[in-house]
């Protein structure tokens, strides 16, 4: 069976709270996983005392050995733990902002290039001076 | 009762007259012609008894209130009846002829201060000989005794000023840090890396109030860092009616000869709560009954009062003192005291550092993503050991359970 590493949600109503674990795909959410990687709390914490312009934070414990390990002999993260493990750099990014930038600007010239833009811009341009002209 | 002043009623009471005064303040305050319904433009006709007295107290003995003194409390208890100041000579008016007397009383006590240092030889500080000190405290009686003979001077406030309330004449108000102490305390502790005993002994203030004044003064700086506006006004405005403790510098060469005030008493024993009840223990009369099994008869886990005061050490060097030691043997004990709680703070300030060097800090674009490293190994055998990471498999919750504290038992400041 799959090994998955994946999230499993604790805490209570308006306090989330997960553990990282290591399960097989198949079983649920909240059952007993083969190993408790870490916890990760997703509730921003405030800036610690004495930090004058510190920034809040997010608490993860993890082991990043043994999260290292189980990648290697074939565990599949879920996106949000491939999220974390890839801070540490125990993977490669999964999704890149300039890489889904990158994407979207491709779409969006191929888009263009199949459907040619009517120029509607020359008169709107055009009223414009107008209405400057009569306010001078 | 007296009557609600609504604001926009203060828009009726009479302006004085331009020809009237210079101040552009009104010499008393008039009965607002009040209406008598809110849709009305006639006036109220009924002034009752109770209000003619309120207006009578406003023009008479309150109005000495409505200015303070300056470097002095605003409080009831300070004026009489009819609003005169209780420990002000007969010669003394209030505002008249006070400037330029204070003025001339200044500029001699500055040159005679200005002048004293210069005649004293510069000696290394802690120690002056009892014969300074002495003298000190008699330049100041005889400082005193002038101010007392002066008239027309106001004489330093005694206890009766600092009644706020006349007719509890048991509550005094206490005094305060003064800002200058505070900065002082400050100082001490976070440039000098004085501990908060060492400057609790050194200003006589409360090791509890040494570690607020350090929180609280570094919160300020933090503020002023990121550009907050802080309500000085305020402050100083309160601080000017209440009594505060001053701040008297004995590294400063004016101040030779003086000590520092003790702001309030620092080694008082605080009550435990396991010795509010009353025991009777009977003892064996062979048997030698000390404190410290005074307090184990409380609580197995108390320890003797002499560990439980806030300052340990100063009884340890006043035995030292009693039992005969040299200067420089008790010097030698208080330094190798020193060194080993140097070197306590030392070891825990490091391993707070190695904890924190030990995290990986990841920032991303709203907040830090902080990674601590943690074994998989510590939650045992069974995944059951209280060092383990992470909720519980196969535990209930306890936080229903009867005696769960909720209420936070401290804050992160």
């Amino acid at each position: 069976m799959v090994l998955r590493i994946r999230l499993s949600r604790f805490g209570k109503k308006h306090a989330p709270f997960y553990n990282i674990v290591l399960t097989h795909a198949r079983t649920a959410r909240n059952s007993r996983p083969l190993e408790v990687l870490g916890t990760y709390n997703p509730i921003p914490q405030p800036p610690r005392p004495g930090d004058t312009h510190g920034r809040p934070w997010k608490d993860i414990k993890l082991d990043m050995s043994r999260a290292r390990y189980w990648v290697g002999v074939g565990a599949q993260p879920s996106d949000t733990a491939w999220r974390l493990l890839s801070m540490v750099g125990i993977l490669e990014p999964q999704y890149r902002i300039s890489k889904i930038q990158g994407q979207v600007t491709k779409a969006d010239s191929a888009a263009k290039s199949l459907i040619p833009e009517t120029p509607i811009t020359p008169p709107a341009e055009a009223e414009v001076t107008q209405e400057q002209k009569v306010e001078a | 009762m007296p009557p609600r002043i609504r604001s926009s009623k203060f828009a009726s009471l009479p302006r004085p007259t331009p020809s009237q005064s210079s101040s552009a303040r009104p010499q008393s305050i008039t009965q607002n012609t009040q209406p008598s319904r809110q849709f009305s433009q006639t006036s109220c006709q009924q002034a009752t008894l109770r209000r003619r007295k309120f207006y009578e107290w406003l023009n008479g003995p309150g109005k000495q209130l409505k200015e303070p003194l300056p470097d002095s409390t605003n409080y009831l208890g300070a004026y009489d009846r009819y609003g005169n100041l209780v420990r002000a000579g007969p010669g003394y008016q209030r505002g008249a002829a006070k400037p330029q007397a204070e003025g001339e009383s200044k500029l001699t006590e500055t040159t005679n201060k200005a002048a004293a240092p210069t005649e004293e030889a510069k000696t290394p500080e802690g120690q002056e000989s009892l014969d300074e000190l002495e003298s000190a405290a008699r330049k100041e009686e005889v400082e005193k005794k002038d101010a007392e003979q002066d008239d027309s001077k106001l004489p330093p406030e005694t206890a009766e000023d600092l009644r706020p309330f006349p007719l509890n004449q048991y509550f005094r108000s206490q005094s305060v840090l003064s800002e200058d102490l505070r900065e002082a305390i400050y100082q001490r502790v976070k440039r000098d890396g004085a501990t908060v005993s060492l400057a609790s002994v050194e200003f006589g203030v409360s090791n509890e109030r040494v570690g607020a004044v350090v929180r609280l003064k570094q919160m300020e700086k933090e503020w002023i860092a990121q550009g907050k506006t802080l309500a000085v006004p305020y402050s100083k405005a309160v601080l000017n009616m209440l009594p505060t403790t001053p701040h008297i510098d004995t590294t400063d060469p004016k101040n030779k000869g003086k000590r520092p005030i003790v702001h309030e008493p620092i080694n008082d024993l605080i009550v435990h709560p396991a010795t509010r009840q009353q025991l009777w223990v009977p003892v064996a009369e062979s048997r030698h009954f000390t404190r410290e099994d005074a307090g184990k008869a409380f609580d197995n886990s108390l320890l003797p009062a002499d560990e439980r005061i806030p300052h340990p050490e100063l009884v340890k060097a006043e035995r030292e003192l009693a039992s005969g030691l040299s200067f420089e043997e008790r010097r030698k004990l208080a330094e190798e005291r020193f060194a080993v709680e140097t070197a306590q703070k030392k070891r825990e300030e490091e391993a707070r550092e190695a904890e924190i060097r030990a995290q990986k800090v990841v920032p991303q674009r709203r907040w830090d993503f902080v990674f601590k490293d943690i074994s998989v190994e510590s939650a045992g055998r069974n995944g059951r050991d209280v060092r383990g990471v992470g909720w519980r498999y196969g535990l209930p919750h306890q936080d229903r359970k009867k005696g769960q504290v909720k209420i936070p038992t401290k804050v992160e400041a």
